[in-house]
């Protein structure tokens, strides 16, 4: 798979090129302890006041909190650099180079770019997810473990999807910083489970932005409370969308016109 | 003859969004917007043979990056067709990709930060160069270009003309057998233009690569190109060899013409155009020139005497000052 050689290599490029700035990683790890307090904090106030939150004690919220900032570390590692990139070369004109490569085109400019020190944020979320399990006395069982680790990727996929399906729609809008700031603000809904939002919300965050899948399914599986038809959901509709976003992306290379030079 | 580029009838149209200034014409854009269609290439056709070089020119909107774009597969055509080594770029093949490559004076795409040697690494990955064919070629081209240890600097420490030399390195190491240069030489100094110009050439020789270019320096053009294609408008004024572009487009000729008395008035002879210490140039219509020329050389004491054409700037500059012809308008 020559996609997979490309993929690694510009893996090792773009932690090449993050090595030389050192001081990112210092800001980083000052940025994610902040966000991580302020959390920790919250959900200690809300468990001052009660003992259950739509059915979720407290150390399995401190999970749904741990889940929350791993796939955050994970988008801004790879997903969200790659298509703020791709927002900005169109909007540039310089993705010409890009699809003048005899790679799949959308292979390429997904994997052109990784924030490497946003590893912060993986490690810390994995941690606090370690920290939240101890506490939950019922423990994982092996089959908890791999339908986690499946939701979460199926959750990445769906957020990928999301994030592309946007940056495409740049190819028409040349303005789609605000929706890069909306998601943002949007994803933060993800450090509680979806459940205690009403309809509309919920549904929001669940279709149009696939945060309910991406972190509560996911949560759902390492509490034991996801029920298979909502992993068959999960599968089919990263399927589903994952199609339509690869037929929106070609054809919105069909409308590529490049900033003329 | 085995053609690389076969285009016809290409077009290619964009609808371009129009307003008038201020606040008012703003909101009645947001609710009526409108758009113009412009024709950036309208039915052009034209053949290159394997192994030719081509200089496209035209002034800035002409068309020429459009049709680069187009036959690089980066455009859909509107309408019309365009084939590179047999294949129709739009498709985007790997097949067609592998084998051409184009190269944009004022674009970059190399790893900023980090040296050339790791972005030809991801070049070889990318286009699937075999090891044992990769260190060959980069290092031939890296000696061609006289680029040397440029290589394993991080490109943003590199100026203009180094760095150009070392995108060209990166975007020919899987040999393409056709090259789309857009303006490779824009912003250098002359000698960088030179280094560039003569390895373009020799490249062609090499390999027998089918080379288009386009320059806003003649000089590039007269140096490489046996043909030029003028495009303005979106068409076609001129295809041929760069030496019948002047007689095609010029009715005039220039004398120059030293005289052993030095200044004297020679405007009854034509349009004095230059006077350059004894040197007078004298602008003639084509069909008067050997008329003029006869009655210099009687009527005056000639030292010497050169008849010539305009040079190619002046040609090119009264080419793209025509009007379109009539026949292409539609």
């Amino acid at each position: 798979m020559n996609a997979l050689r490309v993929t690694w290599l510009f893996f090792k490029v773009g932690v090449l090129n993050e090595l030389q700035y050192r001081v990112n990683f210092v800001v980083q790890l000052f940025q994610s302890a902040i966000a991580l307090t302020v959390g920790l904090v919250v959900l200690a106030l809300v468990y001052s006041h009660t003992d259950e939150l739509n059915g979720w004690s407290q150390p399995e919220l401190v999970c749904v909190l741990g889940i929350q900032i791993l796939m955050g570390g994970a988008i801004k590692t790879y997903i969200q650099p790659n298509m703020t990139r791709l927002i900005d070369d169109v909007r540039e004109g310089k993705l010409d180079y890009a699809l003048t490569k005899p790679e799949d085109a959308q292979v390429l400019v997904s994997v052109r770019e990784v924030r490497i020190w946003q590893v912060v944020d993986l490690v810390s979320g994995s941690i606090v997810l370690g920290v939240g399990l101890s506490e939950i006395s019922t423990g994982v069982g092996a089959l908890d473990a791999l339908a986690f680790a499946g939701a979460l990727l199926l959750g990445g996929v769906m957020i990928y999807c999301f994030w592309l399906v946007i940056a495409t729609v740049s190819f028409w809008v040349v303005n789609m910083w605000t929706v890069v700031e909306l998601f943002d603000g949007v994803f933060q809904t993800g450090r509680w489970p979806v459940g205690i939002y009403p309809g509309w919300l919920r549904y929001s965050v669940t279709f149009l932005v696939p945060i309910a899948f991406a972190v509560t399914v996911p949560a759902e599986a390492v509490t034991s409370r996801l029920d298979w038809q909502t992993l068959v959901l999960a599968v089919g509709f990263a399927a589903v969308l994952f199609t339509f976003t690869r037929w929106f992306w070609r054809y919105g290379l069909r409308n590529y016109t490049g900033a003329s030079a | 003859m085995e053609h690389a580029v076969r285009v016809a009838e290409l077009r290619k149209t964009f609808d371009v969004a129009e307003r008038e200034p201020g606040l008012k014409e703003s909101v009645k854009s947001l609710i009526r917007r409108r758009t113009r269609e412009v024709k950036a290439v309208d039915a052009i056709s034209f053949d290159i043979a394997s192994g030719e070089v081509v200089g496209f020119l035209g002034p800035n909107g002409a068309g020429k990056t459009t049709t680069l774009k187009m036959l690089s597969g980066l455009l859909y055509p509107t309408d019309g067709e365009a084939r590179v080594l047999g294949h129709i770029p739009s498709k985007r093949e790997r097949d067609f990709l592998r084998r051409i490559t184009l190269v944009m004076g004022n674009r970059n795409q190399l790893q900023w930060d980090l040296p050339a040697l790791d972005s030809y690494e991801l070049n070889r990955a990318i286009y699937r160069i075999p090891r044992e064919d990769f260190a060959p070629t980069r290092d031939e081209l890296i000696e061609l270009l006289d680029v040397g240890d440029l290589v394993r600097k991080p490109v943003r420490q590199l100026s203009l003309g180094e760095r150009m030399k070392v995108e060209i390195v990166g975007s020919l190491l899987h040999r393409p057998q056709v090259l789309f240069l857009d303006a490779p030489t824009i912003g250098l100094d002359v000698t960088m233009q030179k280094r560039i110009r003569s390895f373009v050439a020799d490249y062609n020789q090499r390999y027998g690569a089918t080379v288009l270019l386009t320059s806003h320096y003649m000089a590039d053009v007269e140096a490489l190109c046996q043909r030029v294609i003028v495009i303005h408008h979106g068409s076609i004024l001129f295809d041929g060899r760069l030496a019948e572009l002047a007689r095609t487009f010029t009715a005039h000729k220039t004398i120059e013409v030293a005289l052993a008395d030095g200044v004297r008035d020679l405007s009854a002879y034509g349009e004095i155009t230059q006077r350059d210490g004894d040197v007078v140039t004298i602008r003639v219509p084509k069909v008067e020139t050997a008329r003029v020329t006869a009655r210099l050389l009687a009527e005056q004491e000639v030292l010497d005497l050169n008849v010539e054409d305009p040079p190619i700037e002046d040609v090119i500059e009264l080419v793209f000052a025509q009007e379109r012809p009539e026949q292409r308008q539609e």
